[in-house]
């Protein structure tokens, strides 16, 4: 196995953290430009900082699935894929819960 | 060194196997540090891990001390103990000493003192940096506790939060000497960050694969990573609120468009990661600790990794539960809320593999099972209530209480003080070759653990009735009297544990019995060898076939002393140990470290100097001291490497391996990735803080944006991208058996030009002190001119290489090194010009006060 195998151990929480600091800085800067004032009629009235915080964060969902997936399949590999792929598996859901609340929480209060 | 090489190509046979009392004495005559004057040389990682270790247990004194002196305090109310001057000095020290001068610190003399035992090597990967580290701990600590005892340590707690520590509010030194000092230790600890990640991925005895690595070593590696990512935000911090203060850069200003919650994210992005640097290894501990006394392997090794690399991330992504109370939007409160309540589940996995640990074997208590006894129950506690805060509308009601304080004592006393002490019970034999009578060990238990909980558990009280932090006095109304003298007491009682915890250490060093090997029965790999250890550790390396927490320690001990593992044998009078292949295990390169000196001490001397200089604000002798530092630095280099291909060596057990120098990655190499990712953390900051600061802050747009000479930009960047290219072809050159000379002058005259043309951009940024994104874009601009003039340096450097002898086509090292750095300072060079754009074009279009 190559030393590169080991930045496997990350993947997921790198979607994660990258997952953070995109929502994070999308937030603000959404917030400083008055997204959140901007109702979208063909997203049925969602406002502008929901529907691209949404987008961000179901982006990254599928990346972290993604991630999932391709390490499921290699999860025989040897002794780095199963931890690398259930890591993957604990990123993902820590995804879920860290950031759910773009669907309903206030965005700018 | 050259001296003594055979010519490539010639047979170089496996010398014979020595007797074991000849192996020993010819291996000490190498590795030993002689006594008197020279130990100031030493750098073996066995003598500097003491010293770590005992100047670490000295501070925690020290801050112990000052921890009573508030107790005093806060005995009563209305108390005229000291004054708040004093008092907020008491606290701020107490708070830097304990987290920087004793629990990092601490942590490090532990990994470096066991790390190469564990994995089967005879030191470190840079036994010189471990030695800088150190003297760099040493001087930095020593500025910190003369400005103390001077009455001008820093006074504006241990967070130093602007305004307060701003030049406006601290005018005196005392926010300099924290700014300062504390920058000076942390390149102490970002040194340790990088020697043990490259230590535990590339210096490893044989057939250790990473599938073979005890625990403590995935946890050490860990914790280090954590470190080089960690640390590097404070740095960035720390230089912007000194040159805040000394140059009047108004970074954090809010009149002249800085903010100070700039400041607040920069600090909390590295302190509360930091907090799980300190836990991880006091875990890895508990992980070794545990699976001995219950006899039976840790249970969940594979999920305890996983959870391991979870809180690495997790703990990253938590920093603003410090700032919950600063005005934050209701989504991003959930955001870090949620990840604050989750870090609790990778903990649990852990103390559930523990306890399942305990449950499958047949555990046997002794003296440091009573620590981790105590561990448990503090740490439960401490992270149920970290729990609680980590909930919004109970943090509100608790912020800047004393229910915070002890949370916060609850889980780093109970997370790293009781597994350490635990820890100290468990490898002090292995310290001293002697047995512990354990006549005082219970009774300091005790003490320690009754008096800690009588200290604390009422801070909860006190908190909850609304007593707040850093303040230094409270009324008799306020009716915390009595709390508050139950706490003070109980502070006393728990120093009485600690004074019988250190007579107790004192009386097992004097008295103990003695011992031959292993007397706990573990099964880890520092156990097969005399104790206490000889200098080389092992006088053979071992070929590692099971997992690092299954081994024999006595009969490998006993094959690896008769010299009959790889190495057994010394030439050339070198100080060898052997590299693996990162993942698998399999030797790849004779590791040949350097002899003792005193060029660590001298450099540790020259940084000491430079900070002096900057304290004083002798400004241009702080200049002349760096220049020395660097020049020093580069004096290490002349005892590395050979002026002749040696090719590869024979290694024992019929196997062979090139010496380092000639190898495709060898520690150094990885080393020079690992600090540009530090720096590149760095420099993602300060891109950050430009940002923020656009995005947030008050006074918003600058009356001059800064924006760069786009002929001047053009040309620094075809500038940065000549010196990349030029090192490559010098490289190139180099491996096609040409000379890389002409490469490596373009290559330095490059990197020069862009510094020079960075410097002249930096020097036309408008009124710096007006604005700060005219401060940004200096500092900015300042940094990229760093970095290129440190790729003339290391071109310059090479060409001195080339013409001393040490480059070949087989011995390119130096010029691999410093191509991965002239790579790194030309991408993140455009990277800076376009972030000077893009900030000068944001600035044009407004900002958030705008």
């Amino acid at each position: 196995m190559r030393p590169r195998s080991l930045l496997l151990l990350g993947a997921g929480f790198t979607v994660w953290a990258v997952a953070f600091v995109a929502l994070y800085a999308m937030l603000s800067v959404g917030c400083r430009f008055g997204w959140h004032e901007v109702a979208l009629d063909m997203a049925g009235g969602l406002s502008l900082q929901r529907l691209q915080l949404i987008a961000i964060f179901l982006v990254h969902l599928a990346a972290g699935a993604a991630v999932v997936v391709v390490l499921r399949l290699w999860k025989d590999r040897g002794f780095l894929y199963p931890l690398a792929y259930f890591a993957a598996i604990a990123a993902l859901g820590a995804s879920v819960f860290s950031f759910a609340g773009v669907f309903f929480l206030s965005t700018c209060q | 060194m050259n001296r003594n090489l055979p010519p490539q190509g010639e047979e170089t046979p496996t010398p014979p196997p020595a007797d074991p009392i000849r192996l020993h004495r010819e291996l000490a005559a190498l590795w030993d540090t002689p006594a008197g004057r020279q130990q100031l040389g030493a750098v073996n990682h066995s003598i500097l891990g003491k010293r770590f270790i005992l100047a670490a247990f000295f501070f925690f004194g020290v801050g112990g001390l000052l921890a009573m002196l508030i107790r005093v305090q806060l005995a009563t109310s209305g108390t005229a103990f000291v004054g708040p001057e004093i008092y907020g000095q008491l606290f701020t020290m107490h708070g830097t000493v304990m987290m920087f001068l004793f629990a990092i610190p601490m942590f490090e003399g532990f990994a470096i003192y066991l790390l190469p035992k564990l994995l089967g090597a005879r030191d470190l990967a840079f036994p010189r940096l471990t030695a800088y580290g150190f003297w760099c701990y040493i001087f930095g600590a020593t500025i910190l506790l003369f400005a103390m005892i001077a009455g001008v340590a820093p006074d504006s707690g241990w967070f130093m939060y602007t305004p307060l520590s701003s030049a406006t509010y601290s005018p005196g030194i005392n926010a300099d000497v924290w700014l300062l000092g504390i920058t000076f230790v942390e390149i102490s600890a970002l040194s340790a960050a990088v020697e043990i990640t490259v230590s535990v991925l590339k210096v490893r005895a044989p057939g250790m694969s990473l599938a073979r690595m005890p625990i403590l070593a995935w946890y050490l590696l860990i914790t280090a990573l954590m470190m080089l990512f960690g640390f590097p935000p404070l740095i960035l911090g720390s230089i912007l609120l000194e040159l805040e203060r000394a140059a009047d850069l108004p970074f954090f200003d809010p009149t002249r468009g800085g903010d100070s919650l700039l400041w607040q994210h920069l600090f909390w992005l590295f302190g509360h990661p930091e907090v799980y640097i300190i836990f991880l290894p006091a875990a890895g501990a508990i992980s070794m600790m545990i699976p001995t006394f219950a006899r039976h392997e840790l249970v969940g090794y594979r999920a305890v990794i996983v959870a391991v690399i979870a809180m690495a991330f997790l703990s990253f992504g938590l920093w603003v539960h410090h700032m919950f109370t600063v005005g934050i939007p209701h989504l991003a409160l959930a955001f870090f809320s949620a990840a604050s309540g989750l870090v609790a589940i990778p903990t649990a996995v852990q103390i559930f593999a523990w306890i399942a640990t305990l449950a499958a074997g047949r555990p046997r208590f002794d003296v440091p099972m009573l620590y981790l006894g105590g561990f448990f129950f503090i740490f439960v506690v401490g992270g149920l209530t970290g729990v609680m805060l980590a909930m919004v509308p109970f943090n509100w009601q608790a912020h800047d209480t004393h229910f915070v304080v002890a949370h916060l004592h609850y889980v780093l006393v109970g997370g790293f003080v009781f597994p350490m002490m635990a820890a100290a019970y468990y490898w002090l034999p292995h310290f001293t070759g002697r047995l512990a009578e354990h006549r005082l060990s219970k009774t300091a238990f005790w003490a320690i653990f009754i008096g800690f909980n009588l200290t604390f558990f009422h801070m909860h009280l006190t908190g909850l009735r609304g007593m707040p932090r850093r303040v230094d006095t409270y009324p008799v109304e306020a009716r915390l009297d009595w709390l508050n003298l139950l706490s003070s007491v109980g502070s006393f009682v728990m120093t009485i544990g600690f004074a019988l915890f250190v007579v107790d250490l004192v009386v097992h060093m004097r008295f103990g019995r003695r011992f031959r090997r292993n007397p706990w029965a573990a099964r880890t790999l520092e156990w097969a060898m005399p104790t206490p250890p000889t200098s080389y550790a092992f006088a053979s390396l071992p070929h590692i076939e099971e997992r690092g927490d299954r081994l024999s320690p006595a009969r490998e001990g006993a094959r690896l002393a008769g010299g009959r593992g790889y190495l057994g044998f010394t030439r050339n009078g070198w100080m060898e140990t052997l590299g693996v292949d990162m993942v698998g295990g399999r030797p790849d390169q004779l590791i040949v470290l350097p002899r003792q000196t005193f060029l660590p001490l001298w450099s540790g001397l020259l940084t000491a100097a430079m900070v002096l200089c900057l304290l004083a604000k002798v400004y241009w002798l702080a200049l002349a001291a760096f220049l020395a530092v660097v020049v020093s630095l580069l004096a290490w280099t002349g005892a590395t490497g050979a002026r002749q291909d040696v090719g590869a060596l024979p290694i024992g057990n019929g196997a062979s391996a090139r010496p380092h120098w000639e190898t495709e990655g060898p520690p150094s190499w990885w080393a020079m990735v690992l600090t540009c990712a530090a720096e590149a953390t760095l420099f993602s900051s300060l891109l950050f803080g430009g940002l923020f600061l656009w995005l947030v802050a008050p006074q918003w747009p600058p009356a001059r944006p800064a924006m760069p000479d786009p002929l001047l930009a053009a040309a620094c960047a075809v500038l940065l991208v000549l010196a990349a290219l030029s090192g490559r072809g010098g490289l190139a050159s180099l491996l096609r058996e040409r000379s890389p000379a002409l490469g490596l002058v373009l290559c330095a005259l490059a990197h020069g030009g862009a510094a020079l043309l960075f410097a002249l951009m930096a020097a036309r940024v408008p009124t710096p002190t007006a604005h700060a994104h005219n401060a940004t874009a200096l500092v900015l601009l300042a940094l990229c001119g760093l970095r290129a003039g440190f790729g003339a340096v290391l071109a310059g450097y090479g060409l001195w290489r080339l013409r001393a002898g040490f480059l070949s086509a087989a011995r390119s090292l130096d010029l691999r090194i410093g191509r991965v750095w002239h790579d790194y300072a030309a991408a993140t060079g455009l990277i800076g010009l376009g972030a000077a754009f893009a900030f000068a074009w944001l600035a044009t279009s407004g900002g958030a006060g705008s």
